[in-house]
């Protein structure tokens, strides 16, 4: 019978071993655990998109998913998005700068997902960032000015 | 760490053999795992819980899918988010029309398999598109290897210590036309209010053939026989599409949802039909 063994994951970046029960929800390790506050937590059963990041790039909602299933794994939250002291990522600085961020709550994981969307595709259409964001609830902007940002991210970045 | 009362574990095999093998051996103590949405959301639905969980999400073998033409083999790890890359419209365009309704941070991790197993949930997509093909479910049981009508688990269960390896659907011919149609509140990225599965064969104007199955209406999705015969031998257009969604509305047993009760659904089944046999005939034409 196989071993029950510790998760050993790449969380932004750094190998970690993780001594946690395997059925511990993504987002309450990283948040409970590990103190990375940045990933949020809305409704826990994967239907607001506030706790996505991405597990080997593609965005997921960590909420219900158990980080046992992250063993061997690369996981990225807004956390890694920039150095704490450098620069904030293109994507993260439009969101400053076209005022896409209002109460908070959503952007970690809009971040996430547009990150995703934005290395699978670097020049993404308006109707395809609108299709990306469809996991991802946000009651205060009505998202144009987050399309707005990320369409400046593309432009820049073309 | 404080140990929880509930604190499940999970095994980690190396091949589907080992995968079959340990379910065997733990029987109706144990479950497969793949993206886990459905199993994590257990206790919000009140379904029993398992102590032990087999890994299979990173079973390559499990997340193969080929398809050809009307023919497909669909691993059961295989996610929303590969299936809907893998087909490429044609007669299939039902699975991939069913699989990219999910939103990517859940269709990334949740499978064919998973929708398949997880019961009772009415907007599990694919079921309805895999019914109208006919979808054959692979099963081991231990070193067994049986096949079974999708149709046939009433429940989705393959049985305690079983595992679903594949679906095959063959079901219907290369000149067959496929759909998935949903009424929604949003756009997209969330559950249908309603939504229908349909396949269908063409004489000229005539519906020589028709397969008809519907998501997020009864407590778990199953062929609609009586749609189906108000579609057969009848002209492509709305009168034919208006006369089924009757025949469904009135044969259904049909389940309220979060967004809709159990009549406002009723009332939009023949309204969901027309939109969809309007798009075989655009299909047609174009």
């Amino acid at each position: 019978m196989p071993e029950t063994v510790a998760t050993e994951l790449t969380l932004n970046g750094n190998e970690l071993e993780l001594d946690v029960p395997d059925f511990y929800p993504l987002a309450v390790v990283l948040r409970e655990e590990l103190g990375l506050t940045g990933t949020k937590t809305g409704c826990f059963e994967g239907r607001c998109g506030a706790c996505t990041v991405l597990v080997d790039d593609e965005p997921v909602v960590s909420c219900i998913y158990p980080i046992a299933l992250t063993y061997g794994k690369s996981v990225r939250t807004v956390e890694g998005l920039a150095e704490s002291t450098g620069p904030l990522s293109p994507l993260q600085q439009n969101f400053l700068e076209k005022g896409a961020v209002q109460c908070g709550a959503c952007t970690p994981g809009v971040l996430m997902t547009l990150t995703s969307l934005l290395e699978r595709n670097a020049s993404p259409s308006e109707d395809e960032i609108r299709d990306a964001l469809a996991g991802n609830l946000c009651r205060c902007t009505g998202y144009s000015k987050i399309i707005e940002a990320t369409v400046a991210t593309v432009e820049a970045g073309s | 760490m404080a140990k929880d009362a509930y604190v499940p574990e999970l095994i980690r095999p190396s091949s589907v053999d080992e995968a079959a093998s340990e379910l065997a051996r733990l029987g109706d103590e144990g479950e497969p795992i793949a993206g886990a949405t459905w199993i994590m959301l257990g206790p919000l639905y009140r379904r029993p819980t398992k102590m032990n969980f087999v890994a299979v999400s990173d079973l390559d073998e499990l997340a193969a899918i080929e398809a050809n033409g009307a023919s497909a083999t669909i691993g059961a790890a295989a996610t929303h988010t590969t299936l809907a890359a893998a087909i490429d419209g044609g007669p299939l365009a039902v699975l991939a029309e069913a699989a990219v309704g999910t939103p990517r941070g859940i269709g990334n991790v949740a499978t064919v398999a998973g929708n398949i197993c997880a019961n009772p949930y009415p907007s599990a997509d694919l079921v309805p598109a895999l019914l109208v093909l006919d979808g054959q479910v692979e099963i081991r049981d231990g070193g067994a290897a049986r096949s079974t009508p999708l149709a046939e688990l009433t429940d989705g269960s393959p049985g305690p210590g079983s595992l679903i390896t594949a679906v095959r659907a063959s079901g219907i011919s290369d000149s067959s036309r496929s759909l998935y149609e949903r009424i929604m509140v949003r756009a997209s990225g969330e559950e249908a209010v309603a939504a229908v599965a349909l396949a269908v064969e063409l004489d000229g104007d005539t519906i020589s053939d028709a397969r008809v199955a519907f998501g997020s209406v009864e407590a778990r999705a199953r062929r609609c026989a009586e749609a189906e015969q108000a579609l057969k031998g009848a002209t492509l257009g709305d009168d034919a599409a208006l006369a089924a969604g009757e025949a469904a509305a009135g044969a259904l047993d049909i389940v309220g949802g979060a967004d809709a009760p159990a009549d406002y659904k009723r009332r939009v089944l023949p309204g969901l039909m027309k939109r969809a046999l309007a798009r075989v005939a655009a299909g047609k034409e174009g």
